[in-house]
């Protein structure tokens, strides 16, 4: 009876779904979206289903090697569900169900199971959409693919969960997250050591270590050889059942493979039933995380999915009298510091060494690592123009849904946009000097048949300096104004971002910000290039470059004005009743 | 409860609150119709009517946070679609639910709206309030880690900051423990007293007989008696001039006690 309900409500929830889905695009917003993310997903995903793909695309020989690889993958994020989380066991349940269910005459194991049958369509998609991505890079019988990457899919789940419940009888037992976290790396520090002692002492390097040549015929030997024989096979066994269906060419390979992963899957089925941990106080608090994050990421505010855990520091003494934007202004860097966490910059400086080392091989015979970091610096400074205004939001698109508070301050709408939009163009700007500098210390006298002087370096560094911040201030404010003109498309309302038609207004959202900052940024080109021409036969080239950089600054400086007085006029004008109250 | 007359006299001041004609619609709906009054300084007006009718559209409207589609509303003599800045420098608004910022600290917070209003004494208004607030010793913690009723109080210290003469409530007791409930009604007769205009939107209708000098019942966006709180139960008493506010509402909005 319970089952019945159960299923009936599952039933019920993906068809309204669908049919709210399906309704809403009677709104031009979703319709236009759904056309453009539908030609998306056609063009880079279902076209390859009609082309039909050449099966498994690795050759015979490197087959097991990359089966090793995919079950090597497996292995890691197995041990990172030991490792990483903290917390206790929780299943996540919507609001709604923790409040329809748990009061409910419901058992435990009902619960658990209405819980995987509930995760199967999410599995599902999921296994079909890594299909789809398969099949456009080459392929294999999509109904094999799909149900062995089902396989994959369902053993993570179902591990996820019987690992939540394992830790929490260890933190029960008194065993504490990093006793816990020491013991799993330790053994698995032991058969790292254990195989790369093997490897050292029975597989012969490749050549290009002895020799310093590189041959991928030898690299592939090696790899395989490793992977093949000693202890690593017996590591990955078990990892090899699951994602082996995956790996099958044709249809009796597939049911051979199944057999075996199949009885993992019920072995991991088996170890959760069996487990009797108390999940439901976690489970609630879980629930009403997960509703608050997704509303968060509902309104476009990434950001504010992640709630601060500690405030963060001031950047600066806010006086209490001055200009008000300032106060906009203060409050977003004072959200950006309290989003950065000290593992993000430690992540982001490794990041740059390793491109740096990766470029380095492209650059050596041109001027080394040196040259690779400036090489690397450019490139990102040059990308932050297009990545920054996407990644750093702490402007309209934070507040969308505190706009009634900023619509009750005594300010003028130009103010309001110009405090929001500064923040993230400051910080942008911050992280641009920082590139540049890097490239102009980095940068090497000679490069390929070029040299270049220092001054000629200093001038152009500057020159970007001076130019890049008012690029940036254009850059977000095109993003704030899709805000004010289409807050629809970033307050999503109940039904969630999902979909064809949210892909394809992001699409469109992200092609109008290039063309828009393309349009805005040639006036400001045109005077560069007039004045550098001009003024070159009479100055420096350094020197004209500065002044041109100069020059440009001015005309974005005034565009960027221009714009804030306009956006103002429209914030002042925003009817939140006919959007965002509506809506919320 | 007595109310204590206002420190200045009601009759001989200005209002501090005007609507004259607001229409607000949504679409074709009309949320507000024709919508007139005024609030004196030092008096409480209750705004009550069954769910829709219109009262936190109204409040929205008054507060500048959504035009109005029809009419006029002026803040201590500013016209708020003409002087909206000079306006809304004059009011403060509480919503039911708290708005704050999740990566601002309390301190941070009146930091934030002391520059926003140019409150150039705010510590020293600050700390007497945080202390009335009971929460001088949480300054440095965010929203997160308060309590509802504790960002109720935030929400309040923030737009008090500023010494508004206007000061509009939507459901002000939401979520509110008994001594905070307490708290509140002193806090509003405090400020009325001190000659606020106060308009309170509330369902609590044993809440605004106690902190209200005025009632304004509206239904289906529109008003349909607003006085004294003696002029309306005087309007809507069958014998005599002492019945409750529950019972003029029922009358009033021809809403049967009986319906759910």
């Amino acid at each position: 009876m319970i089952a019945g309900a159960l299923f009936y409500y599952q039933r019920h929830w993906w068809r309204n779904r669908l049919l709210t889905r399906i309704r809403r695009l009677r709104q031009p917003k979703y319709l236009f979206g759904a056309i453009v993310g539908g030609l998306y997903f056609y063009w880079y995903i279902f076209r390859a289903l009609g082309r039909g793909g050449p099966g498994v695309r690795f050759s015979p020989e490197h087959q097991d090697l990359v089966q090793a690889i995919a079950a090597a993958g497996l292995f890691v994020a197995v041990l990172l569900a030991w490792i990483l989380p903290q917390s206790r066991a929780a299943l996540s349940f919507t609001e709604a169900e923790v409040a329809f269910l748990f009061p409910a005459p419901i058992g435990r194991k009902t619960l658990i199971h209405f819980k995987l049958l509930k995760s199967q369509t999410v599995i599902l998609f999921s296994a079909i959409f890594m299909m789809l991505i398969g099949q456009s890079w080459g392929g294999g019988n999509p109904v094999i693919r799909t149900l062995g990457w089902w396989v994959v899919f369902a053993t993570m789940n179902l591990h996820s969960i019987g690992c939540s419940f394992a830790r929490t009888m260890l933190m029960d037992c008194g065993i504490s997250n990093w006793l816990r976290r020491a013991f799993v790396l330790g053994t698995v520090g032991l058969m790292a050591a254990g195989i790369i002692l093997w490897v050292r002492y029975t597989v012969p390097p490749p050549p290009h270590l002895i020799k310093g040549t590189t041959d991928s015929t030898w690299l592939w030997r090696y790899a395989d050889e490793i992977a093949q024989s000693g202890p690593l096979p017996y590591v990955l066994f078990p990892f090899r059942l699951v994602v082996a269906p995956s790996f099958a060419a044709n249809a009796g390979q597939f049911l051979i493979a199944l057999g075996p992963a199949l009885a993992v899957v019920g072995l991991l089925y088996w170890w959760v039933i069996r487990s009797n941990v108390a999940f439901e106080e976690a489970s609630v608090e879980l629930s009403r995380k997960t509703a608050e994050r997704i509303a968060a990421v509902r309104s476009g505010n990434w950001q504010a999915a992640r709630k601060p855990k500690k405030a963060g520091r001031s950047p600066f003494h806010l006086r209490p009298t001055g200009l008000p934007a300032v106060a906009l202004f203060w409050k977003n860097l004072t959200s950006a510091g309290s989003m950065v966490r000290a593992r993000v910059l430690v992540f982001l400086v490794w990041m740059v060494i390793f491109a740096g080392f990766g470029l380095h091989s492209q650059t050596k015979q041109a001027g080394g690592l040196g040259a690779g970091l400036a090489f690397l610096a450019l490139v990102l400074a040059g990308l932050s123009l297009f990545w920054g205004p996407q990644m750093l939001r702490n402007d309209l698109r934070q507040d969308l849904l505190a706009t009634d508070v900023l619509k009750m301050f005594p300010l003028p709408g130009w103010q309001v946009v110009l405090g929001e939009v500064l923040a993230p163009a400051a910080i942008l700007a911050a992280v641009q000097w920082l590139l540049l500098l890097v490239a102009l210390i980095l940068f090497p006298d000679r490069f390929n048949d070029y040299s270049t002087t220092l001054g000629a370096r200093i001038s152009f560094a500057l020159a970007a300096a001076i130019v890049l911040p008012c690029v940036d201030l254009i850059a977000m404010l095109i993003p704030n104004a899709a805000v004010l003109f289409f807050p629809a498309w970033f307050q999503l309302g109940k039904d969630g971002p999902r979909g064809f038609e949210t892909t394809g207004q992001q699409l469109i959202l992200m092609f109008g910000q290039l063309l828009v900052l393309a349009l805005s940024l040639a006036p400001a080109a045109a005077a560069f290039i007039i004045v550098f021409l001009l003024t070159s036969h009479l100055l420096p080239s350094a020197l004209s470059v500065l002044l041109g950089g100069a020059v440009a600054a001015v005309f974005l400086l005034i565009e960027a004005g221009i714009g804030i007085r306009l956006l103002g006029g429209v914030f002042e004008r925003f009817d939140l009743s006919g959007e965002v109250l509506r809506e919320g | 409860m007595e109310i204590a007359p206002p420190l200045i006299s009601q009759a001989a001041a200005p209002a501090l609150i005007e609507v004259d004609g607001l229409t607000k619609l949504y679409g074709d709906f009309p949320a507000v119709t024709d919508l007139s009054f005024s609030v004196r300084p030092g008096e409480v007006i209750g705004l009550v009517g069954p769910n829709g009718a219109g009262k936190t559209t109204t409040l929205r409207c008054l507060a500048g946070i959504i035009p109005a589609t029809r009419g006029s509303v002026r803040i201590c003599g500013r016209d708020l679609a003409g002087q909206p800045i000079e306006a809304k420098r004059r009011l403060a608004f509480f919503s039911d639910e708290p708005r704050l910022f999740d990566y601002l600290t309390v301190d941070q917070h009146l930091n934030f709206t002391a520059r926003i209003y140019g409150v150039a004494n705010y510590r020293e208004i600050a700390r007497p309030l945080l202390e009335e607030l009971e929460m001088a010793d949480k300054t440095d913690k965010l929203p997160g880690e308060l309590s509802r009723g504790m960002k109720q109080k935030l929400a309040i210290a923030c737009g008090l900051l500023h010494s508004p003469e206007v000061i509009f409530f939507d459901e002000p007791l939401t979520g509110l423990d008994p001594i905070g409930i307490r708290r509140m009604k002193d806090s509003i007769l405090k400020r009325g007293r001190a000659g606020a205009a106060i308009l309170i939107s509330s369902h609590l209708l044993h809440l605004l007989e106690e902190v209200c000098s005025h009632v304004l019942i509206l239904k289906n966006g529109r008003k349909i008696i607003d006085g004294t709180l003696g002029e309306v139960r005087q309007r809507f008493s069958e014998q005599s001039g002492d019945s409750s506010l529950e019972e003029v509402f029922f009358r009033a909005t021809g809403e049967s006690k009986g319906s759910p």
